[in-house]
């Protein structure tokens, strides 16, 4: 009988999924960006990137555009490695399911 | 199955990814208005060439609408962050803005434009080239259908009369530009409504 796949706990998170599968996408995006996409609140949104950042599945810059603040955020190798081993992992254990 | 995880929760996580990947698509949507934009720059420069027979008609309506699109562009673009599917598409239909304002002066200042089918069928295959990359590029049908549309009209005015070729192309427009430009703005609308907020 074939090991069924344990899925990554950090991917897993709705936010936190829906941030790494929003970032793969684009190159880079700033915070109100992400924060329109997902409709979350600063507080839950900060703190969700801020698990992924510690993860090392998300990079931050901050720069000033017109002396104004903007956090840019941008999937790492290895929070694409890592968003791709759970897209795996859930087919396989969907696989199982059905 | 993974403890505490029931396999409706997996088959959402699934459709969870999909739909957020989505937003490279639905952003490509919210340019609908540009189409509904260009289709009723065609219909006055037309109408100004047709009633007011002047040969500046066409260069004068396009600059204009060139202004206006890079001017709303850059008001709607924000804070959205450059995708590599965005770039493509923007490339397609940049692309083609350079080939038709090269082109097309170019065939009038010589004097070779003078054949109305030959201008209809070179405006209908490159708008067919640019709907059909597109719509390739981003696997989207109602697209595909347009590009069709413009291919049909391409080759129809070829042997058509001259009243038939205005009325092949006003009805393109129409559904090409116009209805589907309308149609994206809706489907991007009605998606963000679908779509709640999303909670850790």
């Amino acid at each position: 009988m074939p090991e069924l796949p344990e899925l990554n706990p950090v991917v897993h998170g709705r936010l936190r999924l829906s941030l790494l599968s929003l970032l793969c996408g684009v190159e880079e995006a700033e915070f109100t960006w992400l924060r329109a996409k997902t409709e979350a609140t600063d507080g839950n949104l900060g703190a969700q990137l801020l698990k992924l950042e510690e993860a090392g599945y998300v990079a931050v810059k901050k720069k000033f555009v017109l002396r104004k603040p903007q956090t840019l955020y941008r999937i790492t190798k290895s929070g694409r490695q890592a968003l791709s081993d759970y897209v795996q992992a859930l087919k396989q254990l969907l696989g199982t399911a059905i | 199955m993974q403890e505490g995880t029931t396999e409706q929760e997996l088959k959402d996580r699934l459709s969870l990814i999909e739909s957020m990947i989505g937003e490279g698509r639905r952003s490509i949507e919210t340019w609908g208005w540009t189409y509904v934009l260009w289709g009723v720059a065609y219909y006055f420069a037309i109408a100004w060439a047709e009633w007011g027979r002047s040969a500046w008609a066409w260069p004068v309506t396009a600059l204009i609408a060139v202004i206006v699109t890079v001017v709303v562009a850059s008001f709607k673009a924000g804070n959205h962050p450059g995708t590599t599917l965005g770039r493509a598409i923007g490339s397609v239909w940049i692309a083609l803005g350079i080939s038709m304002f090269l082109l097309f002066p170019a065939l009038g200042v010589s004097g070779r434009l003078t054949d109305q089918h030959l201008f209809v069928a070179l405006m209908s295959a490159i708008l067919g080239l640019a709907n059909g990359a597109s719509a390739l590029i981003l696997r989207w049908k109602v697209q595909f259908v347009c590009a069709v549309v413009w291919w049909v009209v391409a080759v129809a005015v070829c042997f058509t009369t001259d009243g038939q070729s205005t009325i092949l192309f006003l009805v393109a427009i129409f559904f090409c530009q116009i209805v589907f430009g309308a149609y994206s703005q809706i489907a991007e609308a009605q998606q963000r409504k679908r779509r709640g907020p999303i909670h850790a």
